[in-house]
C-alpha cells in the first residue's frame, strides 16, 4: 500500500486548507492545462492512499497550485452549475418563459498516467484525445426564467459570463473585462426581436434570430434520438417511458403548444412541414382564463384546476339527456356536450362561478380540442406518433391526460400521444443546434448521462433569484429552502392513479390540500454530454439491453428501497464526515447532503418519474452524485483502505492452500471464495451487521465454510465443463476474460483475484473492470493496479501478468519499450467502466472498456449491483458468469424464491 | 320527388291561428325547437284535391296546411308549453299510444322533459333518436326544399342547386350546444363520426361571462361591432407585423385566440364587449370549419351542410366557417349552409310520425316567393319567433 494521504503533497497542503480538495485541484489542472472549473464528471478520485507518487510530476503541481488556488478565490468554480469553458448559450425568449441552453465544457477527466497509456496501447486504444470525438465532452444545462423578470435572466447570464464564450474559448475572470463587440448569441422565440436592443445594452452581444420552428423540430430530432426515454405516454394519470427505435422515428407529427398551436409534420432532420395549427392554444387558455378569474399567472391558474369540478361549467351529456347516457353513439353521460354551455344560466354571473371550476373547463375545452385536431393531422399524413410540446403542457398531468384521451378516443386507440420530459426547452435547444460544429448531431444516446443536482427536486429546472455563488452559499440555499420549504415540498402519499372512462373525464388526480406550483413537473436535470461512453460491445442485443432487473414502478419496490436508504443514510453520512476528517466543515456538508439526498428521496416518492424512466441503478447512483456534489469524494476510503491491507496480508496463505488442490478442487474453492468474499458490502445493512461481529478473515472463512451446494443458482457443473472440460478432451482456454469487480478488500483480494490469478495461469488475458468513481466500497479502476501490484509481491504469476499488462509501472520505466517483458506472460490489466454506481448501465460504458471487450470472451460480473440488480437478465454475445451472494431478504425472496445468504452462480455459454 | 302544385288561394288561411293537428319537438341544451302543422282543409277520401299529384294513387288521407316553425330557450321551457298550450293540440293529432297525445320528439330535454309535458299539457313525449332526426330533417330539406343550401362567400349568399342524385355521401354539422358531425350517406344511412364541445353553447356561455349580455341574440349582435384584433394575438403581432411567409400565415391571421388578454395591466372590464364577443365568435366558428374540414377529409366528402341554431344566418359567422374550410382544404371543400339550419331536428322528428319512415310524408306545395325568408346578407334572419313557414300536405296513410 502507498502512503496514506496526507503524506502526500505536503508542499499543497501549504497553500490550501483542504488538502483534499487542493489535490483535486491540482489534478485538473494537469489534465486540462488549467483551465479546469470544478464540475467532475469523472473527476479523479484523490486522496486515496494509492496514487503512487511516481505518476506524476510534482514540479506540474505546484505551478498547478497557483492556478488551482487562483481559482479557488472564485469559489464557483465548485459549482455544478457553475461553468469554466463556455462554448455557447442559447435562448428561447417566449411570451411568459425565458428558456435558456448552456454549455460547459469539461473534458474527459481521467487521469491519463503511463499506465494508463500503456494500457490503451495494449489494448489498441489508439488515443484518449477528445479531438477524435465530434463533440466535446460537457454540460448542457436547461434553465428558465419567466419574461417579466428579464433581469434576473440578464444577471444570470452576466455572473456565469455565459454570453463570452461565444466568441472566445478562453474564459474571462473578470467580468467587467472588455466585451467582444462581436458576441452573438442563437436565439429564437418572439422575444428574440423583442429584447434585442436590452441584450445589446445589458450584456453587449447580439442576437442571432433562428427561425422558430427550424428549431423546434431540431430540438426535438436532439432530444428523441439522444436521450433514452425522452417520450413517454400519459394516460389516466400514468406516466410510461417510451424507447423509441431511432430507425422508426420518422415521419412524426410535432405540436407545439405556445400561445397558438402549431402542427408539423417531422420526416427527417431539417426536413419538416407546418400542416396545421389551431389558435385555440396556451394563449387562449391564459387570455380567457385570466379575463375569468383574474388569476396573475400561468401557473396560478394552472393551479385552480386542481380543485375545480368543471360539471358546474360545462354541459354534460348527462345534463341534456337528464342524467342518461347517450349510450347510441358512445357518449357518456359525464361527456361535455358544450364547454361553457351552463353559463348561459340567467340567474348566475360570472362572480358566482369559481375560479378553479372555470379554468379547470377552460383548460378541458382547450386541451381536448388540441388533441383532437393533433389527431385529426396525424390520420390525414398517416403518422401514428404524435409528440406533444410546448409551454402550455409544462407536464401537467390533467393537460396531458386530457390531450392523451381525446388522442385515444377518437383514433380508437391507433395512435398515441406522447410527451417529451424536456419538451419546454425544445426551441432553446434548436437554437443551440444551430450553432456551426457543436457536434450534437453526432452524439448517441449512450454519450449522454443525465444528472440532477441538489436543486433539482425543488425547483424542476426553474432558477429562483440568483446564481449560487459557491459551495458555502449552496448549502446555506439548502439549509434555508429545506426549512423554509418543508411544508411545500411534505411529501404527498401517492394516489392511485385515476380513472378516466370513455368520455368521462372526471376530475383531475388530486395533489393533495398543499401544492407547489411546478408540482407534476418532470424535473429536468443537467444532460452531461460524455463522448467517450460506449455501448458495451459484448451485449447480445443493446436494443432489448435493460439493465434494472427489478422495476420500480412497482410503487412496493419503490417503496422498500426507498426505506432502505433513507435507513442507510445517518450511517453513510458520519462515513463521509469521517472520511473527510470530521471537521465542522465535514459536517455540515454532511447535514447538506443528507438534506439534499433525503429531498430527491422526496420528490421521487412523491412522482416516481419526475427524473424519468428510475431504475434500482439510477437510484443508487443519485446517492453517489448527491455524495460528490457536496464535495465527499470518496466516503469509504478508509474503510476500504483497512479492508485492503487485511486482506492482503491473508492472500498469500490463501493461494498456498490453492496451489495444494487439484484443479478440479480448485476451481470450486475459488468460485466459492468469490461466493464467500461478496460477503463483504457495505452497502447492505445485513452485512454491516456482521463486521461488528468477527475479523474480516473470520467472516470470510465462515462464509466459505457455509457453503453448500447446490447454490440457490447453481450453473458450476456447466462452467467446469467449459473451463476444464470432461474425460480427456481439455477444452481451449479463454482468450481473454473481463472481471468486473465489486468490492474492496476481501471481496477483490481473496475472491476475485485468485480467480483472475487462476484464469492467467491458464493462458487467459484478464481484465479487471473497476468503477471510474468511488460508489459506497466498491473497488474503483484508480485503486485496481496497487492492489494488483502489493498482491503480486507474493505471487509469481500475478507479478509476471501485470508486469506484462503494464501495471507495474516501474518496471515499464525501465524497460525500454517493454515489450520483452510483456511476452514472457499474458497480461492482467485494469480497466475503468466508466461510471461511479454500484451497478452498471452496460450501454453506457468507458471506450477503454469497449475496446478491451472487443477479444474477450468471457464476461465474469461479481457482486449484487452489478450481477443481480443490473444484468441479471442480460445476455452476452461471449461466455457469461455471474456471481454473487443475495445479502437482502427481500431480493433474495423476489428473484429466487430464496433467502438471504443465498448464492448464485449463473453460467451461461456464449449466444 | 315532384313538388305538388296547390289549387290558387289554397293557403290563404295559413297564417292564421289555426290548430295544431301536429307537432314535433327537439329540445336541445339550450333551445328547444318546434315544427308544427296547422292544416287548412281536411282532404279525406271524399274530398280530394283533383290533381295530378294525388299521393301515389293510395287510398289515404291527406292534410294540407303549413309547416311552422318555432323555437324557445329550454331555460324557458316554460313558455314553450305555454305555447303549445295555446295552440291546442287538434283533433287530427294521432294518439296511438295510451291515454294522453303523443307528441313526438328528440334531443335531450325529450328525455329530461317527459314528466313536465305529461303534467302540463297531459302529453307524452315519444322520443326520436337525435341523430336519426337530423339526419331525415337535413335529408328532406336537401332533397325536397328548393334554394334550401347556399354558399356565403366574401358576403356573398350563393344557392346551390343540388342533383339528389348526387346528394351522398355528404358531412353533417350541427351545431347546437355542441357540435355533431355526421357523415350521411342515405336516408337512414349515417354516422356520428365526429364531434367538438365547443359549439353555440360555448359561445353563449362563455359570451355572457365575458360580458354580461342577456341573450345569444344580442351577444351576435355584439360581435357585429367588434374588433377581435384588440384581443387576439396576431401573426403580425408575434413578428413585428411582417408575415410569417415561410408557413403561409398572413400577419393578419389569429395565431392565439384571446391570447392579447393576457397582458397584466388590463381586466376584463377594460376589454370592450363587443371586441369580446367578435373574437370568440371567431375562434369558435373557425374551429368548427377546421374540425368539420378535417372530418370530411378523413372521409373523402366535399361538400359539409352546417346546421344548427348556432349560426342564425349569421354573415360573420358564415363567412368564418367558410373561410376555415377553404383555408384548410384549399378551395377542395365547401361549407354549405342551410335556411331551416336550426330545425332540422325537429322536422325529423315531425316525419317520424310516419310509421312507413320519413319519406313522402311532407309533401311540398309550390313555395310562395313572399313567404322565402329573407336572406340580405348583412342582417340576420327575421327576429321573432315564427320562422318562414312552408305550404305543404301531410300523406297520412
Amino acid at each position: 500500500m502507498a502512503s496514506p494521504v496526507d503524506n502526500l503533497h505536503p508542499e499543497i497542503r501549504g497553500i490550501k486548507g483542504d488538502g483534499q480538495q487542493a489535490e483535486d485541484k491540482n489534478q485538473h489542472v494537469e489534465k486540462e492545462g488549467g483551465l479546469s472549473g470544478g464540475e467532475r464528471d469523472m473527476a479523479p478520485v484523490t486522496g486515496n492512499s494509492i496514487h503512487r507518487s511516481g505518476s506524476r510530476p510534482l514540479l506540474d503541481l505546484s505551478k498547478a497550485a497557483i492556478q488551482g488556488n487562483f481559482e479557488e478565490r472564485d469559489p464557483t468554480i465548485l459549482l455544478p452549475n457553475q461553468s469554466d469553458d463556455i462554448s455557447h448559450l442559447a435562448l428561447d425568449i417566449g411570451g411568459s418563459l425565458i428558456k435558456l441552453v448552456y454549455f460547459s465544457r469539461h473534458e474527459d477527466q481521467s487521469v491519463d498516467d503511463k499506465r494508463k497509456r500503456s494500457m490503451r496501447q495494449r489494448l489498441g486504444f489508439s488515443n484518449g484525445n477528445r479531438r477524435s470525438y465530434p463533440v466535446l465532452g460537457g454540460r448542457l444545462h436547461f434553465v428558465k426564467f419567466e419574461t417579466c423578470k428579464i433581469n434576473e435572466c440578464l444577471d444570470f447570464i452576466h455572473s456565469k459570463q455565459l454570453h463570452r464564450g461565444a466568441s472566445n474559448n478562453l474564459p474571462r475572470w473578470h467580468s467587467d473585462g472588455p466585451t467582444n463587440e462581436n458576441a452573438i448569441i442563437k436565439a429564437t422565440g418572439g422575444g428574440a426581436y423583442k429584447f434585442a436592443d436590452l441584450f445589446k445594452e445589458r450584456l453587449g452581444v447580439s442576437l442571432d434570430k433562428e427561425d422558430e420552428m427550424d428549431c423546434l423540430v431540431a430540438g426535438a430530432n436532439f432530444l428523441l434520438k439522444a436521450i433514452r426515454h425522452e417520450a413517454f405516454t400519459h394516460m389516466e394519470g400514468k406516466k410510461e417511458f417510451v424507447q423509441l427505435d431511432h430507425n422508426e422515428l420518422f415521419p412524426y407529427l410535432l405540436v407545439n403548444i405556445g400561445s397558438g398551436v402549431s402542427m408539423i409534420k417531422v420526416d427527417g432532420d431539417g426536413k419538416f412541414q407546418r400542416v396545421s395549427g389551431t389558435n385555440v392554444g396556451g394563449g387562449t387558455y391564459w387570455g380567457l382564463g385570466r379575463l375569468l378569474t383574474k388569476c396573475n399567472s400561468f401557473d396560478e391558474l394552472l393551479e385552480l384546476t386542481q380543485k375545480g369540478d368543471n360539471s358546474t361549467i360545462d354541459m354534460l351529456v348527462g345534463d341534456i339527456y337528464g342524467g342518461m347516457d347517450y349510450s347510441k353513439i358512445g357518449l357518456s353521460a359525464s361527456t361535455i356536450a358544450s364547454s361553457f354551455g351552463k353559463t348561459i344560466s340567467e340567474s348566475k354571473e360570472l362572480e358566482d362561478y369559481r375560479p378553479e371550476d372555470i379554468s379547470l373547463s377552460l383548460l378541458r375545452m382547450i386541451s381536448y380540442n388540441i388533441g383532437q385536431i393533433s389527431y385529426l393531422n396525424a390520420l390525414r399524413f398517416g403518422l401514428k406518433r404524435i409528440f406533444f410540446g410546448g409551454f402550455f403542457i409544462r407536464g401537467h398531468a390533467y393537460t396531458m391526460d386530457t390531450i392523451s384521451f381525446a388522442v385515444h378516443f377518437w383514433s380508437k386507440g391507433e395512435a398515441q400521444a406522447m410527451f417529451l420530459r424536456h419538451e419546454g426547452f425544445l426551441g432553446a435547444l434548436g437554437a443551440f443546434m444551430s450553432y456551426e460544429k457543436h457536434g450534437l448531431d453526432y452524439l448517441l444516446a449512450h454519450q449522454l448521462v443525465e444528472r440532477f443536482p441538489m436543486g433539482a427536486p425543488y425547483t424542476g429546472g426553474r432558477v429562483h433569484g440568483p446564481p449560487l455563488g459557491d459551495l458555502n452559499e449552496k448549502i446555506s440555499w439548502m439549509e434555508k429552502f429545506v426549512q423554509k420549504g418543508t411544508e411545500i415540498t411534505a411529501p404527498v402519499p401517492m394516489a392511485p392513479p385515476g380513472t378516466t372512462g370513455l368520455g368521462g373525464f372526471e376530475v383531475p388526480l388530486s395533489k393533495g390540500g398543499t401544492l407547489r406550483s411546478d408540482a407534476s413537473a418532470l424535473n429536468v436535470g443537467v444532460l452531461h454530454l460524455i463522448p467517450n461512453l460506449e455501448v458495451f460491445p459484448l451485449l447480445a442485443d443493446p436494443k432489448i439491453y435493460e439493465p434494472n432487473t427489478i422495476d420500480l414502478s412497482d410503487h412496493r419496490e419503490l417503496e422498500y428501497w426507498f426505506t432502505v436508504l433513507s435507513d442507510h443514510l445517518p450511517d453513510l453520512v458520519d462515513k463521509a464526515v469521517a472520511s473527510e476528517g470530521g471537521t465542522d466543515d465535514a459536517k455540515r456538508r454532511g447535514d447538506a447532503f443528507a438534506r439534499a439526498f433525503s429531498a430527491h428521496l422526496r420528490r421521487l416518492m412523491e412522482e416516481p418519474t419526475a427524473y424519468g424512466k428510475l431504475g434500482l441503478a439510477n437510484l443508487l447512483e443519485l446517492r453517489e452524485e448527491c455524495l460528490r456534489e457536496f464535495q465527499f469524494f470518496d466516503a469509504y476510503r478508509s474503510i476500504k483502505q483497512r479492508e485492503n491491507e487485511a486482506s492482503l496480508g491473508v492472500l498469500p496463505d490463501l493461494l498456498l492452500e490453492l496451489d495444494s488442490m487439484n484443479e478440479e478442487a480448485r476451481l470450486l474453492t475459488l468460485i466459492e471464495g468469490v461466493l464467500a468474499a461478496n460477503i463483504f458490502d457495505w452497502g447492505s445493512r445485513a452485512c454491516v451487521d456482521l463486521y461488528h461481529k468477527g475479523t474480516i478473515i473470520e467472516i470470510y472463512k465462515m462464509s466459505r465454510n457455509k457453503m453448500q451446494r447446490p447454490w440457490r443458482v447453481d450453473d458450476f457443473d456447466a462452467f467446469r465443463e467449459r473451463m476444464l472440460g470432461s474425460g480427456d478432451k481439455k477444452p481451449i482456454p479463454h482468450k481473454r476474460a473481463l472481471l468486473f469487480v465489486d468490492n474492496s478488500g476481501a471481496d477483490v483480494v481473496l475472491g476475485m483475484l485468485p480467480l483472475a490469478r487462476e484464469l492467467l495461469r491458464r493462458g487467459t488475458e484478464v481484465v479487471l473492470i473497476g468503477n471510474s468513481l468511488p460508489a459506497i466500497n466498491d473497488v474503483t479502476a484508480m485503486e485496481l493496479p496497487d492492489i494488483v501490484v502489493e498482491a503480486a509481491k507474493h505471487c509469481d504469476i500475478l507479478r509476471r501478468a501485470a508486469e506484462a499488462g503494464g501495471l507495474i509501472v516501474d518496471a515499464m520505466v525501465n524497460t525500454a519499450d517493454g515489450s520483452k517483458e510483456r511476452s514472457s506472460s499474458v497480461p492482467l490489466m485494469v480497466v475503468e467502466n466508466g461510471c461511479g454506481s454500484p451497478c452498471i448501465d452496460l450501454r453506457q460504458v468507458s471506450s477503454e472498456l469497449a475496446a478491451a471487450a472487443k477479444d474477450a470472451d468471457l464476461v465474469i460480473l461479481e457482486g449484487m449491483g452489478r450481477a443481480l440488480h443490473t444484468n441479471l437478465n442480460a445476455q452476452f454475445k461471449c461466455d457469461a458468469l455471474k456471481l454473487a451472494m443475495v445479502k437482502n431478504q427481500r431480493l433474495a425472496e423476489k428473484l429466487f424464491n430464496g433467502k438471504i445468504y443465498d448464492c448464485v452462480c449463473k453460467y451461461e455459454p456464449s449466444h | 320527388m315532384d313538388l305538388e302544385v296547390t289549387p290558387a288561394g289554397a293557403n290563404s288561411d295559413t297564417r292564421s291561428d289555426a290548430r295544431i293537428s301536429h307537432l314535433a319537438l327537439d329540445i336541445g341544451g339550450t333551445l328547444a325547437k318546434l315544427v308544427y302543422f296547422s292544416g287548412n282543409k281536411k282532404l279525406l277520401n271524399d274530398d280530394r284535391v283533383q290533381s295530378s299529384a294525388e299521393v301515389g294513387g293510395r287510398s289515404s288521407s291527406v292534410l294540407h296546411g303549413r309547416l311552422h316553425f318555432a323555437k324557445f330557450e329550454t331555460r324557458k321551457i316554460d313558455e314553450c308549453i305555454a305555447f303549445i298550450h295555446s295552440k291546442e293540440l287538434g283533433s287530427q293529432h294521432p294518439k296511438e299510444l295510451g291515454n294522453g297525445k303523443i307528441v313526438k320528439a328528440t334531443g335531450g330535454g325529450a328525455f329530461k322533459f317527459a314528466d313536465l309535458f305529461k303534467e302540463k299539457l297531459d302529453v307524452c313525449l315519444d322520443k326520436e333518436d337525435e341523430m336519426d332526426c337530423l339526419v331525415a330533417g337535413a335529408n328532406f330539406l336537401l332533397k325536397a326544399v328548393h334554394q334550401e343550401a347556399f354558399t356565403y362567400i366574401g358576403g356573398q349568399k350563393e344557392f346551390v342547386q343540388i342533383n339528389q342524385d348526387d346528394l351522398y355521401p355528404f358531412l353533417l354539422v350541427n351545431i347546437g350546444s355542441g357540435v355533431s358531425m355526421i357523415k350521411v350517406d342515405g336516408n337512414g344511412k349515417f354516422e356520428r363520426v365526429s364531434g367538438t364541445s365547443l359549439g353555440g353553447g360555448t359561445f353563449w356561455g362563455l359570451g355572457k361571462l365575458l360580458t354580461k349580455c342577456n341573450s345569444f341574440d344580442e351577444l351576435l349582435e355584439l360581435s357585429q361591432q367588434g374588433n377581435n384584433r384588440v384581443v387576439d394575438m396576431l401573426v403580425g403581432d408575434i413578428y413585428g407585423g411582417g408575415d410569417y411567409n415561410k408557413i403561409g400565415l398572413s400577419s393578419t391571421a389569429i395565431a392565439s385566440s384571446f391570447g392579447k388578454t393576457v397582458s397584466a395591466n388590463k381586466v376584463l372590464e377594460n376589454y370592450r364587449t363587443e371586441d369580446l364577443a367578435r373574437s370568440l365568435l371567431r375562434m369558435i366558428s373557425n374551429n368548427i370549419g377546421q374540425l368539420a374540414y378535417l372530418t370530411a377529409l378523413r372521409f373523402g366528402l366535399r361538400r359539409i351542410f352546417f346546421g344548427g341554431f348556432f349560426i342564425r344566418g349569421q354573415c360573420y359567422t358564415m363567412d368564418t366557417i367558410s373561410v376555415a374550410v377553404h383555408y384548410w382544404s384549399k378551395g377542395d371543400a365547401q361549407a354549405m349552409f342551410m335556411r331551416h339550419e336550426g330545425f332540422l331536428g325537429a322536422l325529423g322528428a315531425f316525419m317520424s310520425y310516419n310509421k312507413q319512415g320519413p319519406d313522402n310524408f311532407i309533401h311540398l306545395m309550390k313555395q310562395d316567393p313572399k313567404h322565402e325568408p329573407e336572406f340580405d346578407g348583412t342582417a340576420p334572419e327575421e327576429e321573432d319567433s315564427e320562422y318562414a313557414s312552408i305550404d305543404c300536405f301531410l300523406d297520412l296513410a
